[in-house]
């Protein structure tokens, strides 16, 4: 998995493309709490990821919660097989997809 | 006598090698060298002191022995050490000086055998030290110093005795010879004996040095023929010079008698001439007859009267009348008369001028009013008047000390009185005097009680007076004076001798020695000798050509050592650019490990390690050591491993590759190397590794979860050790976790001051202790003990290392892996492998993905299993997947569904995994079977 990090003012994207499981979900998790700093706005481009594990949505859960107290959190281009995993799990209504 | 001396001569000899046996056989020999050279010394000097004596010497009278004392002294120091011969010398020489008041020994050689005795002392100390370099001379050294110190001794008799030389003449002459060839010989015996006994190992032998050698014999040469020269010369002029003084001396005593005889005789006649003449004044008969009666009152023969014009006017021969005085020489003698110089004339009785066959003894007497009157009378008229006084003449006249003079008429018998011999005849006394042979006044020699005698004789007035003296009398000066310079000359060369020769031991052979001694150095390798003589500016010269020649060479060769230096660095990074040096080397295979290290002994080593991927599962790796070191063993290596990487990649099985390699690396070996190797080729699906060992030590394998440990099969023989050997295999089923370490023998035989070795044993034992078993760590930390171990000690082997681990084993239906940090990468290439191959939607690929990966990681993570395996197989669009662990049983469909309704704040982050599993398949089966947990799954692969 490769992440790709953007700043913009106080919205910070970060663009994944790849797999987002067990063992590349701690990669995330690390890059969320060095880089989000004062950022209020927190978006996840999913366009060329591939598919997300439990441990992805446990890192996507934390940066939830952590973004409701500060601000917002988006996810964009979520494609199906994601979707799904996310329906399965109720994610979706956690979740902001856009 | 002779006897006697030589059998004291040989007690030197006798003390010598009772010494010698002394300190080679018993405690003598142990004692300290200055209590060694006092006992020595003691003992030689009561040798010196027995000499001395009546028993061992021989006597020559008044008390005086001759001996062979000097030659304990020098035979203790030359054989044995300075301080030995010094003490020996004072001991003899005091023992000589006071014996002699006792009347022990001769007084009259007292001082100078004394000092002669101490001389010898230290004569044999400084010659040793100086000379000899403190060893024993050669025996002919030996014999000549003997003999010069002899000299010396002659020398000294002649100087302490300078008021009476005659005395000291006598021993010196009596002594001299035997004496000096006694002590040679003592000290050469003594000497030979002692060399002989110790095989002459260090006695400085004659001409053991070749300059030396030279230099001693033309030396001694130009010495012996300067020595004839002077010596016959001073013999010569010395023989002249006695053979005037002796007929000087004689003939002065002769003349002083001749003159006597000669006052009487002329008293007497001028006595009767007087007469004549009175009593011819007194008469006035002047005639022919009147004359005659004169003549015959006084007995004489002739009485003339000669005018004042020296014509015989008037005589009692009447022939004689008108005879001119100045017509012959003997008449014309008596011509003074006549002019008033003279009142009266005696002449000597000689043959006449008027008839040369008759001699007559003259006189005459001034007659008044001019002329004069002649008387003439022959010998046996005048010697009744004379015979009385002359007989007396001779009486205590001596010639020197027992030489005489005596009278004798024509007859030779001696007339003369004071001897015992008067009336004899002089030749019946063995004293013949041959007048036609030897004229007045010459030397002659003849024979008197005996003895050589030299003569001289003179005849006046019809008498002959003879002197004799004793030739050695006579040639004593002489004797004294060729002596004497015979022995100065003696010792004058002998110090030159010992000057020349020490001048050119000091100035050339020591000089040589030094610069030879230095040069050895240099050529056995110690450039950092220098040579530094600087007695003189040949030497200063050399030594400086030396150090700057040795220099240029110190400088070339550090100019090469650093162009081979360099040469060398090159072949290091080309020996090891062709070993792979990059770790890791394959980032991107994560189902092994592998780490190699090298450290060559010297700049290139024979070691070497190697590992290629064969294809995308089989990897192969070695481990190698070529006999040797240095290039050759790098150069082989070089060639060793292209052979072995060629046929590895051309497909061969582990054990034909040896095989294969073994015969091409025998080909044109001439050098006769060998290489021990051990490989290894691994099928990364299957974990069966085929070995192969030729001759190389065996790996030591970790199982996994278990411990190092040596897995020794049977190796086979060297590579390139022999032609057309076939080499075997060996599989060994690997599982996931399996450890392999690999070594040369630079690591076992390491070695330590002490040269004790590292050893199989602490090898596996701090294997053992090891926490972190990371390939790269356990290599590092093997060398790091190693040398912890080593210390200062330098290294001898290249020390090379490989180790290989294998984290999963990765087959085409099946993954085994243990449940641990980096399980979850093996996992997920494995997810990916099998949804590569399967031909599905992206959306059923992810789920597949998603459900190896959620129970994996369940296993992964909470199960505590050892092991685990995830095997799948694929039956009419089913996907089935297996998972097998050994962790604690655990049913993942007893596990609560997650309330996913709850919003984000509210939700549990657990068992969601299991819950998208559950979602995602058709159906989940499990079951714990012999102590493991079984999962089965079966997923739609078309819907």
């Amino acid at each position: 998995m490769t992440i790709k990090q953007t700043n913009e003012s106080e919205k910070l994207t970060l663009a994944l493309s790849g797999r987002l499981d067990t063992v590349t979900a701690p990669e995330l998790e690390t890059v969320i709490d060095t880089a989000l700093g004062g950022a209020t706005e927190l978006c996840f481009d999913f366009t060329d990821l591939e598919y997300i594990s439990s441990a992805g949505l446990r890192v996507l859960l934390k940066a939830q919660k952590i973004m409701n107290a500060k601000g917002k959190m988006t996810i964009t281009g979520v494609n199906e097989t994601i979707m799904e995993v996310f329906d399965i799990t109720g994610f979706v209504d956690i979740l902001t997809i856009e | 006598m002779v006897f006697t001396l030589i059998l004291t001569a040989l007690y030197n000899a006798i003390l010598a090698v009772l010494i010698y046996i002394a300190e080679k056989k018993t405690a003598f020999g142990r004692i300290g060298r200055k209590k060694k050279q006092i006992i020595i010394g003691i003992l030689f000097g009561a040798m010196a002191a027995f000499a001395s004596t009546s028993i061992a010497g021989v006597d020559i009278g008044d008390g005086t022995i001759m001996n062979v004392r000097d030659a304990a002294p020098l035979c203790a120091g030359l054989i044995f050490g300075a301080p030995a011969g010094i003490i020996a010398g004072i001991i003899g020489g005091l023992y000589r000086y006071i014996s002699a008041f006792f009347g022990l020994t001769g007084a009259y050689t007292q001082l100078a055998c004394s000092i002669s005795t101490m001389l010898a002392g230290f004569i044999a100390a400084a010659l040793r030290k100086f000379m000899f370099d403190d060893k024993k001379p050669g025996w002919i050294y030996g014999l000549g110093i003997g003999m010069i110190c002899e000299v010396i001794h002659m020398l000294m008799i002649f100087f302490t005795n300078a008021n009476d030389p005659s005395t000291a003449f006598g021993f010196v002459k009596v002594c001299s010879l035997p004496m000096m060839l006694c002590n040679g010989f003592s000290v050469g015996a003594a000497v030979l004996v002692i060399s002989l006994l110790g095989k002459d190992r260090d006695a400085v032998q004659f001409g053991k040095r070749h300059i030396s050698r030279t230099f001693q014999t033309w030396l001694f040469i130009c010495i012996v023929v300067a020595y004839v020269l002077t010596s016959t010369y001073t013999y010569m002029l010395q023989s002249q010079m006695s053979n005037t003084e002796t007929e000087t001396v004689i003939k002065t005593s002769i003349d002083d008698v001749n003159q006597d005889i000669q006052d009487t005789s002329d008293e007497n006649l001028l006595n009767k001439t007087n007469l004549i003449k009175s009593d011819y004044i007194a008469s006035n008969n002047k005639s022919e007859e009147f004359l005659q009666s004169l003549a015959d009152k006084y007995n004489v023969a002739e009485i003339h009267i000669i005018d004042d014009n020296g014509i015989i006017v008037n005589t009692n021969v009447p022939h004689y009348i008108g005879f001119d005085m100045a017509s012959g020489e003997q008449s014309a003698e008596f011509l003074v008369l006549l002019d008033g110089t003279h009142k009266s004339f005696a002449q000597e009785y000689r043959p006449q001028s008027y008839d040369s066959s008759v001699a007559y003894k003259y006189g005459g007497v001034a007659l008044q009013g001019g002329g004069f009157l002649q008387v003439g009378y022959d010998a046996s008229e005048f010697r009744a008047d004379i015979d009385s006084t002359v007989k007396k003449i001779a009486t205590n006249r001596h010639i020197g000390e027992n030489g005489f003079i005596v009278i004798c008429d024509e007859e030779w018998n001696i007339v003369s009185e004071g001897t015992d011999y008067t009336g004899y005849n002089l030749a019946s006394l063995g004293i013949w005097v041959d007048t036609e042979k030897y004229a007045e006044n010459t030397i002659f020699s003849t024979e008197f009680n005996g003895k050589p005698y030299l003569g001289e004789y003179e005849f006046a007035e019809g008498y002959y007076i003879v002197g004799v003296i004793g030739e050695e009398e006579a040639l004593f000066m002489r004797d004294v004076s060729v002596y004497l310079s015979s022995f100065m000359e003696v010792l004058i060369f002998a110090a030159l001798f010992a000057l020349v020769y020490f001048l050119i031991k000091k100035l050339i052979i020591d000089n040589l020695t030094e610069v030879n001694r230095a040069l050895s150095k240099i050529t056995n390798g110690n450039l950092d000798v220098t040579v530094d003589v600087r007695d003189n500016e040949e030497f200063a010269s050399l030594s400086d050509d030396i150090n700057s020649t040795v220099d240029t060479l110190k400088r070339y060769i550090s100019e090469a050592e650093a162009r081979i230096d360099a040469e060398l660095e090159f072949a290091k990074q080309i020996q090891s650019s062709a070993l792979p040096s990059v770790f890791p080397p394959y980032p991107n295979r994560r189902e092994f490990d592998i780490y190699a290290q090298m450290d060559t002994a010297k700049e290139v080593g024979g070691d070497f390690y190697d590992f290629y991927m064969l294809d995308d599962s089989t990897i192969a790796f070695l481990i190698a050591d070529v006999s040797g070191k240095g290039i050759p063993a790098a150069m082989f290596m070089m060639k060793a491993k292209t052979i072995i990487k060629d046929l590895a990649e051309s497909g061969l099985e582990v054990n034909d590759i040896f095989t294969q390699a073994n015969a091409k690396l025998c080909e044109n070996n001439d050098a006769g190397m060998f290489v021990t190797a051990w490989m290894a080729i691994v099928d990364l699906k299957t974990g069966v590794m085929s070995v192969a060992n030729a001759g190389h030590n065996p790996p030591v394998i970790k199982r996994a979860n278990g411990e190092f440990a040596y897995e020794k099969q049977r190796a086979g023989f060297v590579l390139a050790g022999m032609e057309g050997l076939k080499y075997r295999k060996t599989e060994i089923q690997l599982s996931p976790g399996d450890q392999i370490y690999l070594y040369t023998d630079g690591v076992t035989e390491a070695t330590d001051k002490d040269d004790g070795l590292y050893g199989e044993d602490r090898l596996v034992d701090f294997l053992n202790t090891l926490a972190d078993t990371d390939v790269k760590s356990i290599c590092e930390e093997v060398k790091r003990d190693i040398d912890r171990f080593v210390g200062d000690a330098p290294q001898f082997d290249d020390i090379t290392m490989v180790s290989f681990k294998i984290n999963f084993i990765k087959g085409d239906n099946k993954l085994s892996f243990i449940p641990g940090r980096d399980a979850g990468v093996a996992v997920s290439d494995f997810a990916q492998q099998i949804t590569s191959k399967l031909d599905v939607l992206p959306k059923i690929s992810s789920k597949v993905s998603i459900a190896i990966d959620e129970i994996a990681s369940n296993i992964i993570n909470y199960s505590k299993a050892k092991t685990a395996e995830i095997s799948y197989s694929i039956e009419n669009d089913k996907l089935n997947l297996t998972f097998e662990d050994d962790g604690q049983p655990y049913n993942p469909l007893e596990t609560e569904d997650p309330d996913i309704t709850l919003s984000a704040e509210e939700r549990q982050i657990g068992g969601l995994g299991i819950f998208m599993v559950k979602k995602m398949t058709e159906s989940m089966d499990y079951k714990y079977e012999n102590n493991k947990n079984i999962l089965k799954l079966v997923m739609a692969l078309n819907s």
